[in-house]
């Protein structure tokens, strides 16, 4: 950063405030790099993706003010599947571990439910079940991917201080101090947790955390053929996430009773979905 | 036992003074430097986990290049569904600056397969108001065309009713009286 010298006439106020936001703004600079420069140098600029999330690429972040929401529209997902595909290319997640996956629920008219997900839904869902004798009142689909609990129970949970909530509530995984003791996979109520077979540490879903942070919507979200994944900040008072929150429609979280307290909300889920 | 008051009183403050430099020491070696900047974890790991590279760029990325594919994904009912799904991810293609791959291209059985990833009325979970679904044979069946068609042979797969109206503005036919 460039400090400009003092004019002569400068009052000791106006320069007390100007050398406090520089060093505020600064070291801020310091530990956040602005997204946007990242994404020029790998997208040449015709190829740029224009900005998904408003209000992010053209000002500086502040991460202390910032709060996001995923809405998950049960009513719309076909159990395609790409969301998983696209989640899996991004990260290139070993083969058998997943970061999202979309459960297939079948409910009979015993009440009995039959939830089931071939591997996780990659492969789209090509044929119906064929073990279940009775007659099926109710077939739906679940996405399920990290709730980002505002009290995340693999929080509280890592000795080392590996898995954190970021102040602006993403949780992720600081994978330099991760050592693998994978308490946090047993500690976390929704299983999105995996041990990464190769780096050995844990990973899991970050609501895609490099591309919000480049002013993009996460890969699944993009992907989704019908909009059944919202995401979007809510500070943006236009933005859909906001609209549906603020709204009369019934959201539900997983596992409420957890008092985990997720960012994520579920519209259209029937109270069999766990 | 010939220490003097004072001697004990210096070697006990020497004593605690060691312990505690090396204490500060050790603290100052094993705690990272970001540590407690926003609470009890690295702020740094923060910035890392933005510098995971992006390798799905968006539909506008692909269509920065392929325009006619543009002009047509735009305009049909498939305008929804990203590129990216059916062919690959960005990354796979392009570094940005030239193409470092060839993305895979669906063709015969594999299309009809893709297709009812999707479109497969069996799978109950879909509602119509969402995706339009068919059944399989009985859609072939019903529009009179060889059980060993593909979709891709009436359905344009970026678009998928272009053929299909055209086909229509000619003919001067409606659904119906197909």
């Amino acid at each position: 950063m460039k400090i400009q010298p003092p004019s002569p006439d400068m009052k000791k106020r106006s320069f007390l405030k100007k050398v406090l936001n520089g060093t505020i703004a600064g070291s801020l600079y310091l530990v956040f790099p602005m997204g946007s420069d990242g994404l020029e140098g790998q997208f040449p600029k015709n190829q740029m993706p224009p900005e998904q999330i408003p209000g992010i690429r053209d000002h500086a972040y502040d991460i202390l003010d910032q709060e996001f929401a995923f809405i998950v529209d049960i009513t719309r997902c076909i159990g395609c599947g790409s969301c998983c595909v696209a989640d899996k290319r991004e990260y290139n997640v070993p083969d058998g571990n997943y970061r999202t996956w979309v459960e297939r629920y079948v409910k009979g008219f015993s009440d009995q439910v039959y939830v089931d997900a071939p591997n996780g839904g990659l492969d789209g869902y090509q044929n119906p079940r064929s073990d279940i004798q009775e007659e099926v009142r109710d077939t739906f689909f679940v996405p399920k991917l990290c709730n980002m609990c505002r009290e995340a129970p693999c929080v509280q949970v890592c000795p080392v201080g590996a898995t954190f909530t970021s102040p602006d509530g993403f949780v992720l995984v600081d994978d330099k101090r991760c050592v693998g003791c994978a308490y946090c996979i047993q500690a976390c109520p929704y299983s999105v947790r995996y041990l990464h077979p190769v780096s050995r540490v844990v990973d899991k879903c970050t609501w895609c955390y490099h591309r919000v942070r480049k002013g993009l919507l996460p890969a699944c979200v993009d992907v989704c053929p019908t909009s059944a994944r919202k995401f979007g900040s809510m500070k943006d008072k236009e933005s859909e996430v906001y609209k549906i929150l603020k709204g009369p429609g019934v959201l539900t979280v997983l596992k409420k009773e957890m008092g985990t307290w997720p960012a994520l909300y579920y519209k259209g889920a029937r109270r069999e979905v766990v | 036992m010939g220490l003097s008051y004072k001697m004990r009183l210096v070697i006990l403050a020497l004593g605690i003074c060691i312990m505690a430099g090396s204490g500060l020491l050790l603290k100052g070696l094993l705690v990272p430097d970001s540590f407690g900047v926003y609470g009890p974890y690295r702020a740094d790991a923060i910035a890392e986990n933005t510098e995971l590279p992006i390798r799905h760029g968006t539909n506008s990325s692909c269509y920065a290049c392929h325009t006619y594919e543009a002009k047509v994904h735009k305009t049909g009912l498939h305008s929804t569904i990203s590129c990216e799904f059916c062919h690959g991810p960005w990354a796979d293609h392009t570094d940005g600056k030239k193409k470092i791959g060839t993305l895979p291209v669906k063709t015969n059985q594999d299309i009809t397969t893709l297709c009812l990833r999707c479109h497969n009325t069996e799978i109950k979970a879909r509602s119509q108001q969402v995706i339009k679904t068919v059944a399989m044979p009985g859609h072939l069946e019903s529009q009179k065309v060889k059980l060993t068609h593909n979709c891709n042979q009436c359905h344009h797969v970026h678009a998928p009713l272009k053929y299909i109206k055209r086909a229509r503005q000619i003919t001067g036919l409606t659904e119906e009286k197909i």
